[in-house]
């Protein structure tokens, strides 16, 4: 079965859900695909049963023409064969195989960057994000006894949801330093009212439950037979490198970690999308222009998977994408996509400059990037250890893709999801610095290939049979 | 598998259980909208599988259907996400198997 829409928006979290509703109050015919059951991607996320309290945006899409695809993967994009326009390929119990579309609106996300220590591959280590779904998703505490470690204002937000769920906390540590340094950031604080209240309001609910809030600290290993039974636990240098005589020893179940996101990049980078390494926007990112186009026509990117900005600014890229695209499908006056795109920047300047703020204080220091030693699995899926790779780079492996070749490291069910920026790292560190902005250029990023994600050989049997061949 | 010796805990109280699921043989009880990786929690178990050259231990680690850490076998299909696997009643759950590759369905 294959369907057909003028505009297909991948990702249904905040920017997505604001693409499809302001595209199709336009007029435009919207397919909105996600890989989880219900819309609303991380943000919006939502216990089951809990529909009454589904967010606002979440709601309004319920309530819209949008075609909303669950439940449904996206395993490749190509060039439509007949003419323009996109063909996606997809995967589902309910899905349609394939889905053209005219314009596509990439929304895909992101996730969280994990730094590997020893251990880090132990039960009971977990992403910041992971466990956030966990207890937003499930109603559930994955574990009892909990570290956090990492950089960021998601960690503080995930620490206080724990301790409210009733979860024991032992301590939050931010690698960052936020010192008189800091202080030159502060006018992108200005407007920003509901977040600083909320930022307020966790800080009080971990003050209240006595947890120990420590700055320039880090994770630095695991220790436990089978799981997650201790954390070591380190003050870090300016470099970020750990001071080994501060290093603490804490007894934990789970240990949560967090060091800011990575723009969830596959379709941009599949499609061929020029790409640019943007440390302030979180790694690799699609170029785009003043209206969320990419290098390619008719493809927009928009939210943390074009590069990390948090829920307001993908929502106002969304609806500025959403307009281009209305327009560019003739559903909107050029004059009047203009006027309306004109009246979001404003916010989108305000959203650039929070954003670029977080980004600048909050940037994982390169010493972090030295925790693992030589034992280490870096590429978790394939089993590649520190060592394994930094063999690779001394035979001469100049880039991740060379890297990939020779060690696996990248092949596994997760594609280099995890691996791939770490691996970026370990060539510039092995080579010149971890934030050698020149190496980790050089370096580059691995190259996203169909099948997106692992697949049934049995959807590609049926697949073939469909098209006949 | 290995267990934390009890279950954890659960955030809302009070919650009814819609049906029972097979783990390793063990008759839990799930109720709709939960994951495999929740009702294994709640099971107390955290080692979902372990490796295929190293034969290490692996659980939950990203929680979002990224990272293919958490793959179990379910009603003998092996290598599903239970991060992002719903159950469903009289389904069959089973832990530790090693990820090969070619081993899809």
């Amino acid at each position: 079965m294959a369907t057909e829409a003028e505009l297909a928006i991948i990702g249904a979290g905040p920017a997505g859900i604001a693409a499809a509703l302001t595209a199709a109050t336009a007029g435009v015919q919207v397919v909105l695909v996600d890989a989880q059951p219900r819309p609303g991607g991380q943000y919006f996320r939502q216990a089951p049963g809990a529909a009454a309290a589904e967010a606002l945006p979440v709601r309004q899409l319920g309530a819209s023409p949008v075609c909303v695809m669950t439940d449904t993967l996206v395993w490749g994009v190509f060039p439509a064969a007949a003419g323009t326009g996109w063909e996606l390929m997809l995967s589902g119990p309910q899905a349609p195989s394939r889905l053209w579309a005219r314009v596509l609106i990439l929304a895909t996300g992101a996730y969280d960057r994990p730094i590997p220590f020893p251990g880090w591959t132990l039960p009971g280590v977990m992403t910041a994000g992971g466990v956030q779904a966990f207890l937003k998703g499930q109603g559930r505490l994955p574990g009892r006894r909990f570290l956090l470690s990492g950089t960021g204002p998601l960690q503080v937000a995930v620490a206080a949801n724990l301790v409210q769920a009733g979860a024991e906390v032992v301590a939050v540590l931010e690698a960052a330093r936020l010192d008189w340094r800091a202080a030159r950031h502060v006018a992108a604080l200005w407007g920003q009212w509901p977040r600083l209240a909320e930022g307020l309001r966790y800080w009080r609910a971990l003050r209240a439950a006595r947890v120990s809030l420590r700055t320039g600290w880090s994770v630095i290993a695991a220790r436990g037979r089978g799981q997650v039974e201790e954390a070591v636990i380190c003050r870090l240098d300016d470099a970020g490198r750990p001071i080994a005589d501060s290093a603490e020893t804490v007894a934990v179940d789970t240990i949560a970690i967090g060091y800011g996101l990575i723009p969830s990049t596959e379709v941009s980078r599949l499609l061929g999308c020029v790409h640019e390494l943007r440390m302030d926007r979180g790694g690799y990112v699609p170029r785009r222009d003043a209206e969320m186009r990419t290098s390619l026509p008719g493809v927009y990117a928009v939210g943390d998977g074009a590069g990390i900005g948090g829920a307001e600014l993908a929502q106002i890229e969304g609806r500025i994408a959403g307009l281009a695209a209305a327009r560019e499908l003739g559903h909107l006056s050029a004059a009047e996509a203009g006027a309306r795109i004109r009246r979001e920047q404003p916010g989108l300047a305000r959203q650039q400059r929070f954003a670029a703020m977080l980004a600048a204080l909050f940037a994982p220091r390169p010493g972090l990037y030295g925790l693992a030693d030589d034992d280490t699995i870096i590429c978790r899926c394939e089993e590649v250890t520190l060592g394994a790779l930094r063999r690779a780079v001394a035979e001469g492996a100049a880039d991740v893709n060379e890297v990939k070749g020779l060690t696996r490291a990248g092949m596994g069910y997760c594609q280099g999801r995890i691996c791939g920026e770490l691996i970026g790292r370990i060539i510039a560190a092995t080579l010149s610095r971890a934030d050698d902005m020149a190496a980790l250029r050089a370096a580059g990023c691995f190259t996203a290939r169909p099948p997106l994600h692992p697949l049934p050989m049995a959807t590609l049997i049926a697949l073939a049979e469909e098209v006949g061949d | 598998m290995q267990t934390t010796g009890s279950d954890l805990t659960s955030v809302a109280a009070g919650e009814e259980a819609a049906f029972t699921v097979l783990v390793d043989g063990r008759s839990i009880s799930a109720r709709a909208g939960q994951t495999v990786a929740a009702v294994l929690g709640a099971a107390g178990i955290r080692v979902f599988r372990r490796t295929a050259h190293r034969s290490e231990p692996r659980g939950l680690f990203c929680g979002i259907g990224i990272c293919y850490e958490c793959l179990v076998t379910v009603n003998g299909v092996p290598n599903v996400r239970a991060c992002v696997t719903a159950v469903a009643p009289g389904m069959s759950v089973e832990t530790g198997a090693a990820k090969r590759h070619g081993d899809g369905s």
